[in-house]
């Protein structure tokens, strides 16, 4: 009984209960509202419902539609684009911020950090607002400067398709970066300073350092944001939903908001079902697969 | 140059004294050149919602735009507070913000710490599922959760804005990782000794160490309690119980985009958040980060 030491011993009385017990609430309210409606979402996927009287069962027929729906087609390019932008442009981004705020000696690093998470602590709506009112066509604060410094202003930043999904992606980096900066630079304040001692002793220069060292050292860290922003930014709504309402057209649309569109404005809730079906296999296989081979949240 | 500039910037966060060698001063003031034009991009969205908020309706969308407003006026938060509800709101946000996270708090440090500190049948198991649900997005359940709720009678907006939200993975994940860390075996075992109830030592001996922790979960928790938006623009259809988020949202979304309320209504309700941040910002991020720097 290697575990005597550390844990109690198993069948005494309460002791043996008390962890299941501890533990049971998660369970059974991972049971009501997620595991039942994940299961209900299957069922009502095959069916064609409205919200009343009894669904109706039409087998794969939502499935067949959605995979021919252009606008769930540009749904999922669109998030496809966003959660990409996250991995490939974001998280770097935070790691060298994360880098440049761990420089020794650095003053007001607090100050700095406290700043840089702010996007957290405002609401959504408010962050939505003054984005809109900076990217405005034709009021914005944006189009003003670019008007003052180079002449010219006139770019229709949320009502162009393409500057549209340029606009959600500098607000999508914009609203994590500092959020993972703090990550990354707790995990750098934990590596040994000896790695890095040892290294400079040996003549390793400062590129060489950081990828070897410090890259290796922040792999539990990075693995763990990447999990997170993968699964964060594939459910994105929140961004597009108030800044552009998903438009021009569809040009910004993400799978949520199509999910939201379908079941709570057109009330096609077998057909929303059935997007979310879609959605689920794709992130919950992407967050597996991306978690066991990085190795996160292993039990020991 | 350059080259000597970056050689410390690598460095150990705690080098022995005599080891410590600064950067050249160019290098050191582009450094924090670019670290201020980054807090400056993070501070100007809510320096200009402040600023926007003093200003009456035309001014708000006068091109080029001011950062002063001139004139001046309190107009756009005495019309929303006249207007509109908004003090309903705020009570219904925070109230449901604060009571979800007294649970969260209680919850997920209960389960963290059974995670952490027992070992017992099925752990690998049940802790496999936990944590595999963190990649279950949302937007997934919500329409099945919603019907669900609806039909089971449970759709008092109470109820569905705090319930199912009280036990988060992440927070367990978060808990267990931090007493993992910080709660020695030891305490616990001197404690049975003493003849305590495994509930006790949790109440007693435990949640005081993990005070950091609480901390942090407790800010992470009302702070997306309090923002949250799209479960309550799902849940909640009656007026009366709309919290800041669907009120704001249902100004700004309603024909003419009420901009000068929202703006208004936005400051006000980031007082709080702001406070609590501000109050708990040692702990969010010790404790925030406790989980992800070792796995």
């Amino acid at each position: 009984m290697s575990a005597a030491t550390t844990a109690p011993r198993p069948g005494s009385g309460t002791t043996r209960w008390a962890p299941y017990l501890f533990i049971s609430p998660f369970f059974v309210l991972f049971t009501l509202f997620m595991l039942v409606p994940i299961g209900a979402g299957v069922y009502l996927s095959l069916t064609d419902w409205a919200g009343l009287g009894s669904p109706e069962y039409i087998g794969s027929g939502n499935y067949t539609r959605l995979f021919q729906d252009p606008s769930f087609g540009a749904s999922l390019g669109n998030t496809a684009i966003y959660t990409v932008f996250a991995l490939a442009v974001v998280l770097p981004a935070s790691l060298l911020i994360a880098q440049a705020l761990n420089a020794r000696g650095l003053k007001l690093r607090d100050l700095f950090r406290l700043t840089y998470f702010m996007p957290v602590v405002l609401s959504p709506i408010i962050i939505a607002l003054v984005f809109g009112l900076i990217f405005d066509g034709e009021y914005g604060l944006l189009n003003a400067v670019l008007e003052a410094l180079f002449g010219f202003g006139g770019v229709s930043w949320l009502t162009d398709p393409f500057w549209a999904r340029v606009v959600v992606v500098v607000l999508v980096l914009w609203r994590w970066t500092g959020y993972l900066t703090i990550f990354f630079l707790a995990g750098m304040q934990s590596i040994p300073g000896e790695l890095y001692e040892a290294a400079e002793v040996d003549g390793a220069g400062p590129a060489r350092r950081f990828f070897a060292i410090t890259l290796p050292q922040l792999k539990p860290v990075t693995a763990f944001i990447a999990v997170t922003m993968l699964v964060n930014t594939a459910q994105i709504f929140e961004e597009p939903f108030l800044l552009t309402q998903g438009g021009p057209g569809e040009s910004t649309l993400s799978v949520s908001m199509f999910i939201y569109r379908a079941a709570f404005q057109r009330q096609e809730l077998g057909y929303a079902a059935a997007a979310g079906v879609v959605m689920f296999i794709i992130v919950f296989a992407l967050g597996r697969l991306s978690s066991s081979a990085l190795g996160v949240g292993r039990t020991r | 140059m350059t080259a000597t500039a970056i050689r410390t910037e690598a460095g150990a966060p705690t080098p022995s004294p005599e080891r410590r060698r600064r950067r050249p001063r160019p290098a050191r003031a582009g450094l924090y050149a670019t670290l201020f034009l980054l807090a400056a991009v993070y501070l100007a969205p809510l320096v200009w919602a402040l600023s926007s908020s003093f200003k009456n309706r035309s001014e708000i969308f006068s091109f080029p735009p001011r950062l002063w407003p001139d004139p001046a006026t309190v107009d756009n938060y005495t019309r929303l507070l006249s207007g509109q509800p908004f003090w309903n709101w705020m009570l219904m946000s925070t109230g449901v913000a604060l009571v979800s996270t007294v649970a969260v708090v209680f919850l997920c440090s209960l389960a963290g710490y059974g995670f952490a500190k027992y070992e017992f049948r099925g752990k690998r198991l049940l802790f496999d599922v936990m944590f595999s649900s963190l990649a279950i997005p949302f937007a997934v359940i919500v329409v099945p959760l919603f019907i669900l709720v609806a039909k089971l009678g449970l759709a008092h907006p109470l109820f569905a804005l705090i319930v199912p939200w009280v036990a988060p993975a992440f927070g367990i994940f978060m808990m267990r990782q931090y007493t993992e860390q910080s709660i020695p075996d030891e305490i616990l075992d001197a404690a049975r000794i003493d003849g305590c109830s495994e509930f006790r030592i949790f109440w007693t001996v435990v949640l005081p160490l993990l005070r950091p922790a609480l901390g942090a979960l407790a800010v992470w928790s009302f702070l997306g309690a309090y923002n949250n938006l799209l479960w309550p623009l799902v849940i909640v259809s009656e007026p009366e119980y709309y919290t800041v988020p669907l009120g704001l949202q249902a100004l700004f979304g309603a024909e003419g985009r009420q901009y000068d309320l929202v703006l208004a209504g936005s400051i006000l309700a980031a007082i709080p958040a702001i406070a609590v941040f501000i109050l708990l910002r040692k702990q969010l991020v010790s404790g925030l980060t406790a989980g992800a720097v070792k796995s």
